[in-house]
């Protein structure tokens, strides 16, 4: 008997008690006054929920608390005890050969336990299913019980409906809560290592010894703000700011139809593809123009290369901000300049943009903040050498690589290298939240303005 | 009575008035799309006075308005036809540069629209695009001169770097029309200046355009007909997109020829 | 008869001389000229900003295309197989009966094969072939026993220096081997089943991708059962429900910076959370599923508050009126119209989850995996990740298959966004 089935047998339990309850509130008549409270669908659903919400419960508790028991049971055998293992490395390699995880046995001498373990197992699934069985019956029966033409069960189903809603939306808050203690957790176990002044104002990175002395992050910020902050929006504030006034002042309606969701389609390609096409094609142009130009220290993964691409993913963020932006102005201002003869670029440069302004910056925060959180370009095109530089030929790194280049591979999970990815995933969680707050505030307040 | 002798009456009017004239359109037809907004309209602005264009809303006089400074333009799909002159040129002719338009036909709006800069930047946003102040005194001046005429300088003269956004609605109002004013135009379209104010500020603006009567040809566009007898001395009656009747005010409101134009300002409709 | 008398105005007060702008003096003429070709300029920069934009996409796509589409093909060699003469130990009637298996893995066909092209092509001639070509042998032979009894034809995958001479993308050398090759009609260029059908491999010849979508697949299944629900209902409770306080602000707050959070931090969460703290396995399609749901939830929230924020409150108040219940209002008049927008917003989400790369490598979804997953919680990789892996493979027969399988990527992409756009235009309703 496989909890699968189990499962099965409790649905179909509930299944009767909603075809059982519905057919016994179907019976009840009257009218006016004396009308049934609530639909015989909505007693259906009253029974099956009593009948499935308990028993799923209590397998999923057991489903916590079973594998523990098994493992107990199999330790305490004669057999097990003869074994000079670990107990838990022995229930580990037990159970995988039990459930054909793994085929062989590292160790031989185990092998003989693992009949002993599936008999076990089948036992505690057998009492789980029964108990969960008996729970369905009992609850299903419960409810058939209160069935009658004045239970409300429209109001208790509805009432389980919210709870599921509140529920749900509470998965958001636990989200943002298990980001925050995961990092802040993890983050104070690093600096209980390495002080927090070295980290964020070393100059030296070099986190590869594993010493101290050697976790200074501060080339770390630099990189991600030259590639994200600098080079990328060199790139994608003209661009995006000039797009969307062309689009939204000058072209014609057919042509903004068309092109408005061509451009957005630079925002929907992946970051990898991005990374790739940085990495092949601009990084090794980017080299060899620095070559023939002259420039010393080019390297083959620059930060220039790395920052253009990221400019050019972050133009349709920029340009439908200042897009919305710019509509926002109210026409009024447009029509107030150009009656007195201004030019429309003089109507652009002179009260549209500056009117818009505050949209503007919020919008260029927001795509900073999508900037500095970008990985894969980085990964691909910037490099690993923790320079403290402001050559854009040369590599950099950048927060997010080396959050990448410190978890990859199997190294134990303890060690300071390890634990400095979480201290730098928490400093990038800080300051991305801060510039999307910043800069929603000052995009609402400019909405406000203008209504 | 046909659209011909409706517009020989209005040439027999105006030479019996003795104006200057400083704008005229013949046979104007305005079309938003395939919709037909003006339907040959004839009209003269004199230089001395202030010419009303009443009518129930949505009759054409303000679309009207706009064509005299080329402000429809900014509708893409807005045609105008027929003849729209100043100082005997053809505003829609090819050697009619808009922007220098624009300049000597300047424009107040409905709603007060000042731009979100310093008050002091608002009026001086004109000169400094036409280029017509040199220096930081001349502009000075520019400012001061246009405030002044506008009757706001006494109010603001303090506080100049405020946002113009800053003032109460009549005061926005008047600072938009010193900045139609700093330009030096010739002539000043008013769309429904005060329909956004309350009376007060209503009878500062009437006042306003009292003192400037005579320096600049004006037009006013009103739904409020006692504004229009108040302020102007030509009134133009305009009629889902027609000009019923155009003449001088005092005629127009004690003895109107058309009985549209009489159950109009006796309230029976609009 | 007029109610209204005319005021009496008081006479036009004497005005000073006034002195008009003179616009025709060439001062003023050259300053307007030179406005308008400040007009001309911007509006040129304007249109430049928007044509670079397009042209870097362009270029993008040309680039992808032109080096992906390649990787669709294989070259292959005609290897003329002599089975007699190899003295293979095998017979067609082992081979159709149920040791076929055991029997072929017993006999050494790799070392047959090169033998063969060794014969066929001169001593080294093996170097010609891809190093999985013995497979392509073995298929023929499960295909038809009866071959082992006479000289055959086989075509098997080329080397990568070859099929990179074939697409002309190698040295001289290469090329000329190649050319001598084609002379002898012993090679061909064609589309080849293997890349889509196959899994990750160290030979650039014989990897495919279908391993890799797989994983991608079995995680967007994973991602979509959990944000879809969790999203919609969570849309609705703040929509339709929530009461204005602390909790439902710290819900919106909770939302709105989720959907802007890096995506490595969701990384980060899994990692920590899935992966250490549950102990949930490595690399598996579930966890990486389970993250990136996170990740995808906030997008649906949005898109459902807005959809449903657009259904007019008339509806809602027709319905009350009628006696239902609240939630009967939502879940039979509100939901339904709201549908098509919330669908559009998941869509989108989606396209971006199947997108997503950095924190599925924090979860180990970067490991080497030569089969596809046959589970949920079996070991595998998805699509971008799989071209992050193969962008770093040092061979140069790699360029064209991670180009190849970014084309799958994108097609997928667009296909998606297509839907969306679809469902926008078919079912947005203007109220």
């Amino acid at each position: 008997m496989s909890p699968a089935l189990f499962l099965l047998l409790v649905a179909g339990l509930a299944f009767i008690g909603w075809i059982t309850g519905r057919a016994r509130a179907a019976r009840f008549t009257g009218t006016g006054a004396n009308r049934p409270h609530s639909l015989p669908g909505y007693h259906g659903w009253y029974v099956a929920l009593w009948a499935l919400a308990p028993a799923l419960l209590f397998l999923a508790v057991w489903g916590f608390v079973s594998p523990g028991l098994v493992d107990a049971t199999v330790t305490a055998t004669p057999q097990s005890a003869a074994i000079r293992l670990d107990p838990a490395d022995l229930t580990a390699e037990v159970r995988a050969l039990g459930t054909g995880a793994l085929t062989t046995a590292f160790h031989p001498e185990v092998v003989p336990l693992v009949p002993v373990f599936q008999r076990v197992q089948t036992h505690y699934d057998v009492i789980g299913g029964v108990v969960a069985l008996l729970l369905a019956f009992a609850g299903g029966a419960f409810a058939y019980t209160r069935v009658k033409p004045d239970f409300r069960a429209r109001t208790r189903v509805e009432q389980l409906v919210m709870a599921a809603l509140l529920g749900a939306s509470l998965i958001a808050v636990l989200t943002t809560l298990g980001i925050v203690l995961s990092l802040l957790f993890e983050s104070m176990r690093f600096f209980a290592r390495v002080s927090p002044i070295e980290f964020l104002f070393g100059t030296l990175w070099s986190p590869q010894t594993g010493d101290s002395g050697t976790f200074g992050a501060v080339p770390l910020f630099w990189g991600t703000i030259f590639i994200g902050a600098i080079i990328a929006m060199i790139v994608a504030i003209p661009l995006g700011l000039m797009s969307a006034i062309y689009l939204t002042q000058y072209a014609a309606p057919a042509t903004r139809r068309w092109m408005k969701p061509i451009l957005e389609v630079l925002a929907g390609v992946p970051t990898v593809v991005y990374g790739y096409f940085a990495a092949l094609t601009v990084a090794p142009a980017i080299r060899d123009f620095a070559a023939f130009v002259g420039i010393p220290g080019a390297s083959s993964e620059s930060a220039l290369a790395a920052g253009l691409v990221m400019g050019v993913m972050i133009i349709p963020f920029v340009s439908s901000m200042a897009d919305d932006s710019i509509a926002a102005v109210p026409q009024s201002m447009r029509d107030g300049s150009l009656a007195m003869g201004a030019t429309t670029s003089e109507t652009i440069r002179k009260v549209l943009v500056p009117a818009a302004l505050p949209g503007v910056v919020g919008g260029v925060l927001l795509a900073v903040s999508r900037a500095i959180g970008e990985t894969m370009i980085v990964v691909m095109a910037a490099g690993l050498a923790a320079n403290l530089t402001a050559n854009p030929f040369s590599s950099v790194t950048t927060v997010t690589t080396q959050i990448v280049q410190l978890l990859t591979g199997d190294q134990e999970f303890d060690s300071a290298k390890t634990l400095a990815a979480f201290a730098l995933g928490l400093v990038l969680f800080i300051v991305t939240l801060l510039l999307n707050i910043v800069a929603l505030r000052v995009v609402k307040k400019y909405r406000e303005a203008y209504e | 009575m046909t659209e011909t002798s409706l517009n020989d009456r209005a040439d027999k009017q105006q030479a019996a008035h003795g104006g200057t004239l400083k704008m005229t359109a013949r046979d104007v037809d305005v079309f938003y799309g395939t919709k037909q907004a003006i339907k040959n309209v004839s009209i003269d602005v004199t230089q001395e006075n202030v010419t009303a264009f009443i009518g129930p809303s949505g009759c054409g006089k303000s679309t009207f308005l706009r064509t005299l400074n080329r402000m429809n333009d900014t509708v893409a799909s807005a045609r105008v036809t027929g003849d729209i002159t100043l100082d005997g040129k053809d505003i829609y002719g090819a050697d009619m540069d808009v922007v220098q338009l624009r300049a000597r036909v300047g424009m107040v709006f409905q709603k007060p629209n000042p731009f979100p800069k310093s008050i002091y930047e608002n009026v001086a946003y004109g000169p400094r695009i036409h280029g017509l102040a040199s220096a930081k005194p001349d502009m000075d001046a520019i400012v001061e001169k246009s405030l002044r005429r506008a009757g706001l300088w006494e109010e603001v003269k303090d506080r100049l770097t405020d946002s113009g956004t800053a003032l109460s609605g009549g005061q926005q109002q008047r600072l938009c029309i010193a900045r139609a004013i700093a330009v030096d135009p010739e002539v000043i379209l008013m769309d429904e200046p005060c329909s956004a104010l309350d009376p007060i500020a209503t009878a500062k603006i009437e006042e306003l355009i009292h003192e400037l009567r005579g320096r600049y040809a004006i037009v006013i566009v009103t739904h409020n007909m006692q504004q229009a007898a108040r302020v102007s001395q030509k009134t133009a009656f305009f009629h889902l997109g027609t000009l019923v009747e155009y003449g001088d005010t005092s005629d127009i409101f004690t003895n109107p020829r058309q009985t549209r134009t009489k159950d109009y300002i006796t309230g029976r409709y609009g | 008869m007029s109610t209204i008398a005319p005021a009496l105005q008081p006479p036009p007060k004497p005005q000073p001389a006034r002195v008009p702008t003179d616009w025709t003096t060439t001062s003023m003429q050259g300053r307007i000229r030179r406005r308008y070709r400040s007009e001309r300029r911007f509006r040129l920069l304007g249109a430049g900003a928007v044509l670079l934009s397009f042209a870097f996409l362009v270029f993008l796509l040309i680039s992808m295309l032109g080096q992906g589409l390649r990787g669709f093909t294989q070259t292959e060699l005609r290897l003329p197989m002599d089975f007699p003469a190899a003295r293979l130990a095998l017979d067609p009637a082992t081979l159709a009966g149920p040791n076929a298996r055991a029997a072929l893995a017993a006999v050494d066909l790799e070392g047959a094969t090169a033998r063969a092209a060794d014969r066929a092509y001169g001593t080294g001639g093996y170097k010609l072939l891809s190093d999985g070509a013995w497979l392509s042998v073995r298929s023929a032979i499960q295909a038809d026993p009866q071959i082992l009894t006479r000289r055959a034809d086989i075509w098997v995958p080329t080397s990568t220096v070859i099929d990179l001479a074939a697409k002309g993308d190698a040295d001289a050398e290469a090329e000329a081997g190649y050319r001598l090759l084609d002379a002898r009609k012993a090679v061909r260029t064609s589309f080849s089943m293997a890349f889509l059908t196959g899994s990750d491999s160290t030979d650039p010849t014989l990897v495919g991708i279908w391993g890799a979508l797989k994983g991608s697949l079995l995680t967007m299944f994973v991602t979509l059962i959990l944000a879809f629900p969790i999203g919609v209902l969570s849309a609705l409770y703040l929509e339709e429900y929530a009461a204005r306080n602390r909790w439902t602000d710290l819900i919106e707050v909770s939302i709105n910076n989720l959907a802007a959070v890096p995506s490595i931090i969701f990384g980060l969460l899994g990692l920590a959370v899935f992966l250490n703290f549950l102990d949930f396995p490595r690399s598996a399609p579930i966890v990486g599923g389970l993250t990136l749901a996170l990740m995808t939830m906030p997008v649906i929230v949005i898109a459902g508050r807005n959809a449903i924020k657009s259904v007019p409150p008339s509806i809602r108040d027709a319905a009350l009126g009628i006696g239902a219940s609240k939630v009967q209002v939502v879940f039979h008049h509100v939901l339904p119209l709201a549908l098509p927008g919330i669908l559009t917003g998941t869509i989108i989400g989606m396209a971006r989850a199947l997108g997503e790369t950095a924190p599925l490598l924090m979860i180990g979804m970067r490991a080497f995996i030569a089969s596809p997953p046959g589970g949920l919680a079996d070991p595998a990789t998805v699509l971008p990740v799989q071209i992050f892996l193969w962008s770093d493979e040092v061979s140069r027969g790699f360029v064209e298959k991670t180009s190849a399988a970014i084309i799958v990527l994108l097609v997928f992409l667009l296909a998606m966004n297509g839907i969306a756009i679809y469902l926008r235009n078919r079912f947005e309703r203007r109220w």
